[in-house]
């Protein structure tokens, strides 16, 4: 019961400050553009997807950043949390009550968006959208969302301070998705098992490169995603960027595991961190 | 039955020692004030109560549970006003309340605690991240008191309220502890705790140095009041006359004034007498008798009669040099 009035709490005070609406708008509203500027370059709506997942992938984490690394950490610096947790809650309540809040606040920007590409979708498209597709779509990104939210709520677990949380957002961002995609061509996963290699006179096989190049939610979910499609993964040429062999990091359950992962073992770390930790 | 007991608690900030050794044991239906300047380790002490700090050794036992590890068994039996603490801004004084009559699972009236507390209910409709200190500390003390706990912990209670909340806060101290309720009451200022409080405990630097009732607090320091005579007298006036009147603590003459420092009340008229038989009165004032000053002997570390510790037993009295 204490759980949900955290939750409550959290979400309306986060309402009214209009960070939910931005999240939401802002996310939903750019999904949209996608679509709509695609509607004439490809019949099909599941290719738009693609775009969007791409998009989802990179730039939604920027939109829970600001969500999320407040929820607990800014409670402790501004002294409400001694309002939260001088009533009967216990520190398993209140966490998952932030947690919850600032969860359904990305779970909602994710349905929404997902509806509206669909509704665009099926107004202007030659081909009819796939209920389906855009189902498992929305389930994969909100598993993906779970994820983000779970770190950047156990960043601001772990602190009491605003610039660490900061930092500590930022930094998983940075490590996770720029490093590990590989944006940036001299610092990414890529030279850094160059690196291994040349520093210890070993050989890293492509197995073992690719098996490391998947275990970022953000490579991860990308993986994941070739579920959305079943049986037409030959139609268009950018989806050759799915891997299709018979290995287990090939396989959407193992990537899709690696992001539950991420996701449940922050929260635990972050919960234990919380629980142990004094409230000034 | 005790409602508070807190056995050789200390709680070590790296270097720094914010509460050393402290006992104290707080019976169930007193009201008691926990005095302190600044940085004595009041608001330290409270945090380890509910369970927020962990102390570094010692225990504290609230209501029959551990502070620490049953702390919110003893969070759904208290009542908190915390210091240093903050409001949702987005969030009405009104929800505040009604989530701590939910989360406690109690039946209370959000609009007639507010009423109560003196907020007034165009303003418990307004985000309190809108409200002045003073409608802030209104706000949590009506927080405090949902769910009739068993034990109320103000820590400085009256900061930022005006004279008005100040009486308010007063009366519903009393009407809490009619009701049965203990009071726990942490302020920086005397005169506060003075009037409501069974006894006092006073913290300096991490230690409590003193624990008593106000009455004995007020005997021990000869708080009986004070008079001072203006006389038309020679310079020579003898004191001794006046000095040996039961009850007379110190006297002292200058500057056409006697004044008379006085253990027990009773001594005043008498003295009075001495003085009138040896001199012309031209003016008499009497001081009433005020503890601020023997709270500021024992905050600075130069308690009187230390040769007569505190009668209090849990008072340790080891100076102050932490």
């Amino acid at each position: 019961m204490s759980t949900f009035t955290v939750a409550r709490d959290d979400f309306r005070n986060a309402r009214r400050s209009y960070i939910v609406l931005g999240v939401i708008g802002v996310f939903t509203a750019l999904t949209a553009l996608i679509f709509v500027a695609e509607i004439d370059i490809y019949d099909d709506p599941y290719r738009v997807l693609f775009d969007v997942l791409f998009f989802v992938s990179f730039v939604f984490p920027l939109l829970l950043a600001p969500l999320a690394y407040l929820s607990i950490a800014g409670d402790r610096t501004s002294g409400a949390i001694k309002y939260a947790m001088g009533l009967p809650n216990s520190r398993a309540e209140y966490f998952a009550g932030k947690f919850l809040s600032r969860f359904g606040v990305g779970a909602a920007a994710i349905v929404l968006a997902v509806a509206v590409g669909f509704v665009i979708s099926l107004a202007f498209f030659v081909s009819t959208p796939d209920v389906v597709r855009f189902a498992t779509f929305a389930g994969i990104t909100l598993l993906y969302t779970f994820t983000f939210v779970s770190m950047f709520v156990a960043v601001s677990a772990s602190t009491d301070s605003r610039s660490r949380a900061m930092f500590g957002t930022l930094g998983l961002y940075f490590v996770l998705i720029v490093f590990w995609f590989g944006f940036l061509p001299l610092l990414n996963i890529g030279t850094l098992l160059d690196t291994v290699e040349s520093l210890l006179g070993v050989t890293v096989s492509e197995d073992t490169r690719n098996y490391v190049g998947l275990l970022s939610p953000g490579t991860a979910y990308l993986q994941t995603c070739k579920a959305v499609y079943g049986g037409v993964l030959g139609q268009y040429e950018s989806f050759a960027q799915f891997e299709t062999g018979d290995e287990l990091y090939a396989q959407t359950w193992f990537t899709a595991l690696v992001i539950l992962a991420w996701g449940v073992g922050s929260l635990a770390v972050g919960y234990l961190r919380f629980q142990r930790s004094e409230l000034g | 039955m005790t409602a508070l007991q807190i056995d050789g608690l200390t709680k070590r900030f790296g270097d720094v020692v914010a509460v050393r050794d402290l006992n104290l044991a707080v019976e169930a239906g007193e009201v008691f004030g926990f005095l302190g300047p600044n940085g004595a380790g009041k608001s330290t002490t409270i945090s380890v109560l509910l369970g927020f700090l962990h102390p570094s050794e010692g225990t504290a036992t609230v209501l029959g549970h551990d502070a620490t590890r049953e702390s919110r068994a003893v969070r759904s039996r208290v009542g908190l006003l915390p210091e240093g603490y903050d409001v949702y801004p987005n969030l009405t004084g009104r929800e505040h309340v009604a989530s701590a009559i939910e989360t406690k699972g109690a039946d209370d009236d959000p609009d007639a605690v507010i009423e109560r507390v003196g907020l007034a209910p165009d303003d418990a409709r307004r985000p309190a991240g809108d409200y002045s200190t003073g409608m802030r500390q209104r706000l949590m003390l009506g927080v405090a008191l949902t769910g009739s706990p068993d034990l109320l912990i103000l820590d400085e209670p009256s900061s930022g309220l005006d004279p008005q909340g100040i009486k308010r806060l007063r009366s519903i101290v009393r009407e809490e502890a009619e009701r049965g309720a203990t009071v726990f009451f942490s302020s920086h200022i005397l005169g506060e705790v003075e009037k409501v409080c069974d006894r006092v405990g006073i913290m300096n630097a991490g230690e409590l140095v003193a624990v008593d009732t106000i009455d004995d607090l007020r005997e021990e320091m000869g708080a009986g009041g004070v008079v001072e005579a203006s006389v038309e007298s020679p310079p020579d006036l003898d004191l001794d006359p006046i000095r040996t009147v039961d009850g007379v603590r110190d006297v002292e003459h200058g500057g056409g004034v006697v004044r008379v420092t006085c253990a027990d009340p009773r001594a005043k008229m008498p003295a009075l007498r001495r003085i009138d038989d040896a001199t012309t009165v031209t003016d008499v004032a009497v001081e009433d008798a005020s503890l601020e000053s023997l709270f500021e002997e024992y905050t600075n570390g130069t308690a009187p009669n230390p040769e007569e510790p505190t009668s209090g037993e849990t008072a340790t009295q080891q100076g102050g040099d932490a």
